[in-house]
């Protein structure tokens, strides 16, 4: 079937973005051309404005439109406990937990088990807050895979050096789980890292 | 695990066809092509719902179809399972246990040990083969293993780049290689607990099979040296660290990891020798099913109940001999097998159940 060459544009344009199939991507182009045209020019504009006014904040990483972000602005933070994640999008998640501390973000845009190295890193913000000397804390919140291996054994050689202790988020059961469920390796990882309570 | 009935629509050259086999032997005899291995494979597919033979689904369609069926019914610790696995071009393949559309991995699928003449190689073919039938098990039984052996070949490839890029004084060399010790201890030693288990039983089964007159022994063969005769996870690690400092100019000239349970081997003696080299081609195929039936008792020894044993066209290159022998534990054993064969000759049958099969029927 012909397409008018705009639609098809727009379809190809949709279908780029992560979980758009064919099919979702031709709803959605259907559905923008139906909406008022007022709507679909606030689209466009929202999505030229957040390309245009966002950027990784320059301290921490984390995405912001001022410098530096509104985290690393906020005085009532706890200056002693620094979280580092691998993706902005992960501290998102955590600062939905009500965690107080600040944050570093690595921004990894490779794959560490390909061609990249850890030297392919650039750290050179976190060494500023390590030599500071306010931070007594880094909490590594990494993915519990190999990549996240890797970089959790690297990060705590560097915070070794300015004698700063690490830690890293636990591995374990999900809270409302049911032990019955919870597959052999999270369970075993559950007993070694049980608490006295 | 008990098979008791199968039903198979359009699957090869097989129509329809129902079959009840007994509990414990049974024989599916005739002339070549006539669909013997074709109720084998259906068997297989039954429980792991892929051949092995084809990984292309629509070869399994009879060529008039358009899609095949196969349904079964089977026991499994006293319970009454009951299995479908169809596959149609349009709907692709839909498998189904106890009514519920379900994926390969259910806990209650028929389990299965298959042997083909292809097995030979077991014995007499390269380590990886041998490495690949250790793994094959040991990812049935533990979900740990499957993790490590993930793992661990994704360290691998990734100190085999570094070293390929002199990379060796990097950071990340330093900490793949950390971890690649870490993973690999771990595998090494699963392997060599389950090694062991084996062994015990294989001895038993070989001996059982040559009428006590050969034995045979499995170690598990580290690629590197060990200066202490007690293996345990810190003696391992000790030992892989010390050799790969050791080893550490041959790699960097070489540019690959030249040690790690990627290059281990599962070594087989009869009689104190290298069955590899010394034993005849019959004694490598006695051998070889010894290892089977040791796999299906092992299994039953962690899992506490028996997969079903699957032997293709296994008779037709023992001796008389080694026929009636193992006939004869088939037929006694506690778990129930499946055995095709063109010619049983002069084969007493013990208790089996004997089926003929014609041009994709039973008779």
């Amino acid at each position: 079937m012909k397409l008018a060459r705009p639609l098809e544009n727009l379809i190809d344009q949709l279908i780029k973005l992560p979980t758009i199939g064919p099919k979702t991507a031709q709803r959605l182009a259907l559905y923008i051309l139906k909406i008022p045209e007022g709507e679909a020019r606030l689209l466009a504009q929202a999505i030229i404005d957040a390309r245009e006014k966002v950027f990784p904040c320059p301290r921490c990483g984390y995405l912001t439109d001022t410098d530096p972000c509104m985290i690393c602005r906020d005085v009532n933070r706890e200056k002693g406990v620094l979280c580092v994640a691998e993706e902005a999008k992960d501290i998102i998640a955590i600062e939905r937990t009500g965690f107080r501390g600040r944050y570093f973000v690595l921004n990894k845009e490779f794959n560490l088990m390909e061609d990249n190295n850890l030297e392919d890193f650039n750290i050179s913000g976190l060494r500023k807050m390590l030599v500071s000397g306010e931070i007594k804390e880094l909490v590594l919140a990494l993915n519990p895979d190999i990549d996240g291996e890797v970089i959790a054994r690297y990060l705590a050689g560097i915070a070794a050096e300015y004698e700063v202790k690490t830690t890293r988020l636990a591995h374990g059961l999900p809270v409302g789980g049911d032990i019955e469920y919870a597959d052999e390796i999270t369970l075993r990882m559950a007993i070694e890292g049980r608490k006295e309570i | 695990m008990k098979l008791s009935l199968i039903n198979l629509k359009n699957f090869r050259n097989i129509n329809k066809l129902e079959y009840t086999p007994c509990e414990k032997l049974n024989i599916l005899s005739g002339e070549n092509a006539q669909g013997k291995t074709n109720i084998l494979e259906a068997i297989f597919a039954l429980g792991t719902t892929f051949s092995f033979r084809t990984r292309e689904d629509n070869n399994l369609v009879k060529y008039t179809a358009d899609g095949f069926s196969i349904t079964g019914k089977y026991e499994k610790e006293n319970r009454l399972i009951n299995a479908a696995l169809n596959f149609s071009s349009n709907t692709g393949k839909i498998y189904k246990i106890n009514n519920k559309k379900t994926t390969r991995s259910n806990i209650d699928r028929l389990r299965v040990v298959l042997f083909t003449p292809d097995d030979l190689y077991l014995i007499k073919g390269s380590p990886s083969h041998r490495r690949d039938f250790v793994d094959f098990i040991l990812r049935q039984i533990s979900d740990e293993y499957v993790y490590n052996l993930q793992n661990y070949a994704k360290i691998l490839k990734k100190r085999n780049l570094l070293l390929r890029d002199n990379g060796v004084r990097s950071k990340t060399f330093k900490i793949i290689n950390e971890l690649f010790i870490d993973s690999a201890v771990k595998i090494i030693l699963a392997r060599i607990n389950f090694v062991n288990i084996l062994d015990e039983t294989a001895r038993q089964v070989y001996s059982e099979l040559t009428n006590e007159r050969y034995k045979i022994k499995i170690r598990y063969a580290i690629s590197f040296p060990l200066d202490n005769d007690k293996i345990n996870l810190d003696i391992l690690t000790k030992a892989l660290q010390k050799q790969l400092i050791n080893k550490n100019e041959r790699e960097v000239i070489r540019k690959s990891t030249l040690m790690g349970p990627h290059l281990d081997d599962i070594h087989v003696y009869q009689d104190d020798k290298m069955a590899r080299i010394f034993a005849s081609q019959g004694q490598q195929r006695n051998i070889a099913i010894s290892l089977k039936l040791a796999e299906l008792y092992t299994f039953k020894k962690i899992k506490g109940f028996f997969p079903v044993f699957l032997l293709d066209e296994v008779l037709a290159e023992l001796d008389d001999e080694k026929k009636q022998l193992l006939v004869k534990h088939l037929a006694t054993a506690d778990f129930q097998s499946f055995l095709t064969s063109v010619n049983f000759g002069n084969i007493n049958y013990y208790s089996a159940k004997f089926s003929l099969v014609i041009n994709g029927h039973l008779e």
